[in-house]
Formats: C-alpha cells, structure tokens, sequence
C-alpha cells in the first residue's frame, strides 16, 4: 500500500466544508464567517456563542484515486458527520464537495439516487443490515434499486458473499449471525455494485478485538486488489496506522493535520496528536526512508538496510554501526544513508 | 404527591422549599374561601350567571357545521352500507363448521396447537349459547371497521413521519383523541349518519385508528439509523427506503398497533350498540341487563370476552413469532369445516336454535338469586357500608355525611372546629420537624375530607390545581392546568366535572392503594404473581362493557357498582407498573444495597422502591387514564357527573351538550395526566434515567 501522490483528479475533493446543526445554520455560518473575515476558528467561536453546533470546520482534503484516507479522532470529534457530508446523508452547510470533479452540494435529489447506485458503497458501524432479508437479499438490495433483473443480481450476490468469505451462509438472516459476519455482509453489500468510491464509517468498532484484526488482515487483502478510493473513519490510532495511505486528524470538528502514518507519529503537530501517538510503538510504524539522508559516495556494503523497513527492524539490524549506513531500494541500489543515533533519536523524539 | 418533590435544601419552616410554598398557598386560597363562605357564597358555588352557555355555543355552531357536511356524509354513509351489508351476509350467512373451521386453521397457522385449540373451543362455545348470529353480526363490523382503522392510522403515521414538522401536532391530537370519552364520539357522529350500524363502524374506526398511527410513528422513528441510512445509500427512492426497508424493519412495533388496533375496534362496536339498530351481542349485552336476566347476560358478555381473548391472542402471536406453522396441517383443518359444512348442508341446525348452554344460564340465573337472597342482607351491608362511610363523605364532605341516621350522631360546628385544630397541631408537629410540606398537605387533605370533593371551593381547585402543576412541573405546566380548568368552568359545567372527579377520585385512590399493594406483593412474591398475571392479561382484554356486567349482577345499579366497576377495570395498571418498577431495579444496585448489610425489606425502601417511582407513577397515570375512560361506560349503570351528561346527550341526540361534557372529561384527563407525568420526569431526573 504505497502513498498514491496521484496527477489529475482527486477522486474525493472537499472545500472548505462547514457542517453546522441548529436553527437557521445556513444563514448564521455566512454571518458568522463574514464577521470573523474568514478567520475559521472565529466564526466557530461565534456560532457556538449563539447555541449551534459545528460539527465540521472549514475541512479541507482531497483523496486520490486507489487511495485509503483515515479520518480519525475521538467521539464527538465529527468524523462520522465528515463522511455524511461527503457521502450526502447530511447535506452540508457550506463548502464543496466534489467527486471526480462533480459538485454534490448542487447535485438534484435523481443524480444523488443515481450515483449511489452506481459509485458509492458505504458500510456503517452497527451494520445497517436490513432484519427482514436473508445474507443474499441485503447484499443484492443495491442491484435491486438499480433495477437489475433477479438472476443477474443473484449471480453478482454470490461473488461478492463470496469474496468476503460467507459462503454457505447466503440464506441466513442476519440476526442468526455473528457481530464479525454481519460486518462482512455489509462490507459485500457495499461493495456489490462495484463502487469506485467506497466510505466506511467505523466499520469494525463494534467487534472484539480478535474478529477486528482478523477484519483488517482481510480488508487490507480486498483493497489490494480492488483499489477503491477509500475514506475511512476509525476512533482507533493503531488501527488508522495499520491501514491507512493518509491519515486526516479530528479535533471538536477541525482537522489538526493531515499526513502519512510515518508523519503523524513522528511530527505530531500538536499536544493532541502527540497524545494520540503516545502509546504507539513509534518504531513500528515510522519507515527508514522518513529519516533517511542523501547518499554522498557510500558502498552498498552494510547490514543491508531498505527503506521500506520500519525503524524498529533497521535499528536492530545496525545496533552495531556507529557511522551512516547506506539504505538500499527495492532494486538492490544506494538511494540514501541513514544515521543510527538519527533512528534512535526519531524513536526517542516523543519523549522530549 | 407534593411532598414527593420536597428539595433537599428544605432547612426547617424557614425557606420553604417550591412544594411547601406550593401547598402553602392552595391551603391559604381554601382557608380564606371557607372563611369567607358566608359572606360571598359565590366563592364555593361558581354562579350560574357567570357561566358562558359553551354546550349551547357548541351546539350551534357544530350543528350548523354538521347540517353543512351532512349530505356528503349521507352519501358516505349510504356507500359504507355495501361494504357492511356484505360482510354481514358473509359473516352471518356463512355455515358455521366452515367459520369454525378456518378460525381452527388460522390459528394452527400463527400459534400451532394452542392457538388452533383456543380458536376451535371458543367458538364452540359461543355456537353452544347461541348468540352465533348475533356474535358474527358483531364480527362483521369489526371486519369492516378494522381495515379503515389501520388504513387511516398508518397513513397518518407515515405522513407523521415524512412530515416532522406536523409530527407534534399530530401526537397532540392522538392524545386528545384517545383521552375523549368514546360515548363523546357518538353524538355527532349519530347527528351525522342517523341511527344504524354505519354510527357504530365509523366510530371504531376513528376510536380503533390513533393506536395504529401511534405504533407506526413509534415503529418508524426506532428503525436503526444504520439502517435508514444504507437504504439511502443504497440507491433507494424515498418511496422504495420506506415500503422496502423503514416499514418492513418496523413491523413487530406495527403488529402491535394492529393488535390494539383490533381491541380497540372490537372495544368500540360493543360500546355503539347502545345507539341500537344492529342485532349484535354488545345489544344483547345490554338488552338482558336492562331486564335483569343476569344468566343470558354473563352468556352474551362471554361471547365477547371470547371473541377479545381470540382477536388478541392471534394478532399478538402474529406479532411476537416469526415461527409460522404448517400450512398444509392449517389447509387440512380447512377442509374438514368445508367438508362438514358441505356434508350438512341440509341438515345443519339454525345456529340461533342452539340451547345447549340455556340450562346453565338458567342455573346460573336461579343460583343468583338464591345467592343473592341468602347474602344480600351481607352485600347490602358492604354496599352500604362503603357508601356512607367511605364514597359519601368524600363527596359532600364529613360536615354533610356525618347524620344520626347512618354514623350514630350530628355532625357540628365544634366538630369541624376540633377536626381543623388537630390537624393544624398534626401539621405544626411535621413542620417542626423538617417536613414543611408533608404538614401543610396534612391539613389540606383534611380540609378535603371535612369539606367534601364535590363541593370544594372552586378558587381552592383552580389554586390546588396550578400549585400542583408548578411542583411537577414549572410555570407553564401551571399555566396550561389553571387554564384548561377555567374552561371547564366557565363551561357551566363545573359541579358535574367535580363529581366525575370524586367518582374518579375515590376509584383511583382505591386502585393505587390495593393495586400497589398487589404489584408489591407480586414483585416480593413470584408465586403470587403466577396467579395474579392471567387475570390482569384477562381484565385488559375484556372489553369495558363487559365489566359491568357482573357488578351488576350482586350489588345493582348505583354508585358503589360504578365504582366497582371502574376500581376493576382500572387497576391492573397500577398492579403491573408497580411490579414491574420494583422488579426492573438494576441487578448492581442491589448486589450493592445486600453487600452493604440491608435486609431484603430495607433493599426494598431503600433501594427498589425509589428506583421504582417513575414508572409507578407512570402505572398511577394510567390508572388514571383508564378510571376516566371507564367513568363515562359506567354512567350507564349509575353514576352522576359528567359520563351522565355525555350519555344523557346521545339519548336526546344533543350534539352541544355531547361535545361540551366530552371535551370537559378530556381536559379533566388530559390535566391530570400531564400533571402524573410531570412529576413522573422529575423523578427520572432525580434519577439521572
């Protein structure tokens, strides 16, 4: 799962995005930002005086196409509100949001129905599983609202159920099932229409730790393959540095920073970031390449370090070296040196 | 109730809490009223001249509407006639191996055995009294009522739905409209259609449709969010999210509303045979009464209860299983009615015919009066007793009731004087020791007692009232009761509406006493509770006609069977709230009282029963409720007041009169509801629930 810089269109683009709740948001968020001169945290400040809510400030990110974006905070933090907007469950009180380059807040209520029958997939915290229908007829609803015909459906049904390893379970209801194989009908549900933008809000909060790892190792499996364009809501640090190409930081509605596992961990911005990262082993996450430096005429002799090896592992394979060592690419080339006291350091750079 | 709300920070009789202040003031408005009383009598007799002639006002003005849409109703009524007709023929004409053979099957096919066994005998055993014709008659009204019920009730809660701006408004109506007494309902509905069955089906329609409307907006607001949104994001149209997926995820909470539906529809077709003009058993129910064949009767007010525990037991079974049996057995049971009815055809006899159970009705009859002859000196002595020493002072007061003839001497002025100064002394003890308001309340009580509920001082009421409602409550709450009472008042209604109010009163009071008791008895006591459970399950299926069949029968008509009759219908909330308060407390929380040394009697006031207040109150308020509702079918058998007008007004078909009396019984239920529930709320927030 490489970081997907990407050229052209983001698959997600979101502009300045306010989600406020209260009576006459739309009004007072236009007052407020042109009193406070654009000055965000102002105008928050002055909505919550007046008794609204903003539940998302002025959200600005983009998600590239294949790529698995985390939005993570604690409860309360309007991460979940973030993907409604986005998604459209919600519509937001000021902003853009823009799929592959489409305006949804202008959208009609028909193109809204047509694109989620067509590119999105979502699936939710507590399942959202329909009690009324078996495995197979929850999965095959989305085929069914696009009006596909009942074998045609049925057929792409079992795929799915299929590739998220249900088989033999198509006519159970859901209530005969497990919290962990209910989540993964409403992961074949989301993904039965073949999205090419896929939310997951929280998707795997609800289960015990050894079914969510269990989860993950299959999530991470199935976006391999499918390279959706993914935004991901999670409460959860180790999972967000788990899975996620980028991670977006919540903070009572703001994003606080935006950046790779490796940054996030190793250049908190803020007390709060750095809170959240405390209890990650650093060295696990964090990649040789972050604290690489130019290679200047060195050898490719050494312990062999490469630059996709996590700080942990490379430290322990030059505990003995006291000069830089060369870092190699995946072809076997020089592409840098790195400074064992700068491992140790980076792996010490939270305590100060 | 006051004292319940005294504030912590109560210190002594020097700052009062809000409920002393309260109860401080109503004790001052009654002091000065019955001190004042022979100076200005109007201050307890609200004078007549001051009365706006609201029935009147009413009347007009509805007659004048109702003459305006009468014709379109004609026609309506003239179309309804096909429908009912039909269904009639079908329901009466239809051999009856046939009716008992897919009732049996209907209930193999939702509840296997029991289900299939409760179908066959009962309606076995209505054939076996036969009133078959007449019990189909009355079937075939709820046939027809039921569909238009449900079909209105879920319609207004989808629009209560899609709609939330209307959602409050439409609660509020729902609320007056199941408060509003169901003979109200009658009299302009028989100004409009004229005499005949039509009255009868439109009225449970309306009467059987709020229930439904209620549990569809319940149903649908509690389908889980998750839910809601993956139809959305589904790709679902906002008709195909709600009939694909909102209303099916909702259906246990909607057959629940059908389930009521139904009682309420079969409730309200037995109550519309008091206009006449059908031949079903609810008109037979009250023919046998009226000559006082007790033996037919009870006969007649089985079939119903029958038929309620049949119509209930299937459409709760369809509610709570998903299990259906096997069809095939339930098309077998089928063919066996059609093949006995086709076999004799010629020969079946006239259901009507049928007199097997007549000796029985006969024996009961004869064991009746002997009963009766043998022990209606001992009734007449409870009957009695409980009149003169129990419901007569608490409406015209000790200072009325207290005669040589019944309690041995006269009642004085001195009397009253030492009454009130003990009382005082009683109260000024409780003050002294931190229970101002406990005190204050003593003496109020006792000023009730000694004055009596029907002629209380209409300040003090309006006062007790507003006080009551600014304890539970707050300012506004005290605004809406003082208000909603002044109406009431000034409807020229008032002494009326203060006997309805003694009459509920003492049943209520009754009802929270002994019913408390017994839901306390069943929560300590699982046995007890095995044997108090099938007869509350079976009180609250019997429709309220039924109930006064049987007071009847031993003590006649007056205001003690009313009484009765409403105590009986009234208190199974009250008994079920209570155990289920006291039953509910957290397992923690008396893991935590036993762990601290309590015993199982202190865990119980210390622990369970304070937890519990909530939702005894909320028990109270239903007891409440059903008292009122239970009031006006009881005016039938003997009682004054308001339920009297209301039915007064349907026999001389006085539409202002009709309305008046049920809007003053609403207002009166309405009040005292919103008063229960608000301090049913502050308690739950005490609690932190």
């Amino acid at each position: 799962m490489t970081s997907q810089t990407g050229s052209g269109e983001p698959a997600i683009s979101c502009r300045n995005v306010w989600q406020v709740f209260g009576p006459n948001a739309k009004t007072k968020l236009a007052d407020a930002l042109a009193k406070a001169g654009g000055d965000s945290d102002a105008a928050a400040r002055d909505l919550r005086d007046q008794g609204l809510i903003p539940a998302v400030q002025d959200a600005t990110f983009d998600v590239h196409p294949g790529e698995l974006f985390v939005i993570m905070g604690l409860s309360g933090s309007g991460k979940s509100t973030i993907v409604r907007c986005i998604s459209q469950l919600l519509q937001a009180t000021g902003g853009e949001i823009l799929i592959e380059g489409e305006n949804l807040v202008d959208a009609s209520k028909a193109r809204l129905i047509e694109l989620r029958r067509r590119k999105l997939g979502m699936v939710f915290q507590h399942f959202g599983l329909f009690p009324h229908m078996t495995v197979t007829e929850n999965v095959a609803f989305p085929l069914k609202m696009q009006g596909q015909g009942k074998a045609e459906r049925m057929k792409r049904a079992l795929e799915v159920i299929d590739l998220v390893g249900l088989k033999g379970r198509e006519d159970s209801f859901p209530r005969e099932m497990s919290g962990g194989q209910r989540q993964r009908v409403g992961i074949a549900r989301s993904l039965a229409v073949n999205p090419d933008i896929w939310f997951l809000d929280e998707p795997f909060s609800a289960l015990d730790p050894l079914i969510r790892r269990q989860l993950q190792d299959e999530f991470i499996n199935i976006q391999a393959t499918l390279k959706k364009s993914i935004v991901f809501i999670t409460h959860d640090i180790a999972e967000a540095l788990k899975i996620a190409d980028r991670i977006a930081i919540m903070r009572d509605g703001k994003i606080v920073q935006i950046g790779t596992p490796t940054e996030i961990v190793l250049k908190p911005v803020d007390d709060y970031v750095r809170e959240f990262s405390k209890d990650v082993v650093k060295g696990r996450h964090a990649k040789v390449a972050s604290v690489m430096k130019p290679a200047e005429g060195v050898n490719s002799s050494g312990p062999g370090l490469r630059q996709d090896m996590t700080l942990e592992a490379a430290l322990a394979s030059c505990i003995s070296h006291y000069d830089p060592v060369p870092v190699l690419c995946g072809e076997g080339h020089v592409v840098g040196v790195v400074d064992p006291a700068d491992l140790a350091a980076a792996l010490q750079a939270e305590e100060t | 109730m006051i004292a319940d709300s005294e504030l912590p920070t109560a210190r002594g009789g020097i700052a009062l809490s809000t409920g002393a202040t309260a109860a401080l003031i109503a004790l001052l408005t009654g002091a000065v009223c019955i001190a004042l009383t022979p100076l200005v009598p109007w201050l307890v007799k609200f004078p007549d001249a001051w009365a706006l002639p609201a029935a009147e006002w009413i009347g007009i003005s509805l007659t004048w509407f109702l003459d305006l849409i009468k014709p379109a109703m004609r026609v309506f009524s003239a179309l309804m006639a096909y429908p009912m007709d039909s269904a009639n023929t079908l329901f009466t004409g239809m051999p009856w191996p046939l009716m008992i053979g897919f009732v049996t099957a209907l209930g193999w096919y939702i509840g296997g055995l029991p289900m299939a066994a409760l179908g066959l005998v009962g309606l076995g055993f209505v054939l076996a009294t036969g009133y078959w014709l007449e019990g189909m008659a009355t079937l075939a009204l709820v046939a027809v009522s039921v569909p238009l019920a449900l079909f209105m009730g879920a319609a207004i809660g989808i629009l209560a739905n899609e709609f939330p701006r209307f959602k409050s408004a439409i609660q509020t109506v729902l609320d007056v409209m199941q408060t509003v007494p169901t003979f109200a309902y009658l009299t302009p509905l028989l100004f409009l259609f004229g005499f005949g069955p039509v009255v009868g089906l439109i009225a449970s329609a309306i009467y059987a449709a709020p229930p439904m409307a209620r549990n569809m907006i319940l149903g649908l607001e509690r389908v889980e969010s998750d839910i809601k949104e993956a139809a959305v994001m589904s790709g679902g149209t906002r008709l195909q999210q709600l009939f694909l997926i909102e209303i099916p995820s909702a259906k246990t909470q909607i057959m629940v509303g059908v389930n009521q539906c139904l009682m309420a529809a079969l409730s309200m077709v037995i109550i519309a045979a008091v206009i006449g003009g059908f031949k079903d058993i609810g008109w037979e129910v009250l023919l046998t009464m009226r000559k006082a064949y007790f033996g037919p009767s009870l006969m007649a007010g089985m079939v119903i209860v029958i038929f309620a525990m049949i119509i209930d037991r299937y459409s709760s079974k369809l509610a709570s299983d998903r299990i259906r049996h096997s069809l095939r057995v339930a098309v077998a049971i089928a063919m066996i009615g059609v093949i006995v009815a086709v076999a004799s055809w010629q020969s079946l006899p006239d259901p009507s015919a049928i007199t097997l159970l007549d000796p029985v009705s006969d024996w009961l009859d004869a064991g009746l009066t002997g009963f009766l002859r043998e022990n209606g000196a001992g009734l007449d002595g409870l009957k009695n007793g409980a009149m003169f020493y129990g419901l007569l002072p608490l409406k015209i007061g000790l200072d009325g009731a207290v005669l040589p003839f019944t309690w041995g001497f006269q009642w004085t002025g001195g009397m009253s004087t030492a009454l009130y100064a003990t009382a005082a002394a009683a109260g000024l003890a409780l003050a002294l020791r931190g229970k101002a308001t406990l005190g204050i309340v003593l003496v109020i009580v006792v000023g009730i007692i000694e004055t009596g509920l029907a002629e209380l001082p209409w300040p003090f009421v309006l006062v007790g009232a507003g006080a009551i409602g600014w304890v539970s409550g707050g300012r506004k709450l005290a605004t809406f009761a003082v208000v909603m009472l002044a109406l009431v008042l000034f409807s020229g209604l008032w002494e009326r509406a203060l006997l309805s109010l003694y009459m509920s009163g003492a049943a209520v009071f009754t009802c929270a006493i002994v019913g408390g008791g017994i839901g306390l008895l069943c929560a300590v006591s699982p046995l007890a509770w095995r044997f108090v459970l099938p007869i509350c399950d079976m009180l609250q299926t019997i429709p309220l006609f039924v109930f006064l069949i049987p007071v009847l029968m031993f003590f006649q008509i007056g205001e003690f069977s009313a009484f009765l009759a409403i105590c009986l219908y009234a208190i199974v909330p009250m008994i079920r709230y209570t155990r289920h308060g006291l039953i509910n407390t957290p397992e923690e929380m008396i893991e935590a009282a036993v762990s601290s040394g309590a015993t199982e009697w202190q865990t119980m006031v210390e622990v369970r029963a304070p937890y519990a207040a909530p939702t005894i109150l909320l028990g109270l308020n239903q007891t409440i409720l059903y008292a009122f509702a239970m009031l006006v079918i009881a005016a039938l058998i003997g009682t004054t007041g308001l339920g009297q007008s209301i039915y007064g007004a349907l026999a001389q078909a006085d539409v202002g009169l009709g309305i008046a009396s049920g809007a003053a019984m609403a207002i009166l239920a309405l009040v005292a509801d919103r008063l229960v529930q608000g301090f049913a709320e502050e308690r739950r927030q005490a609690l932190g629930l």
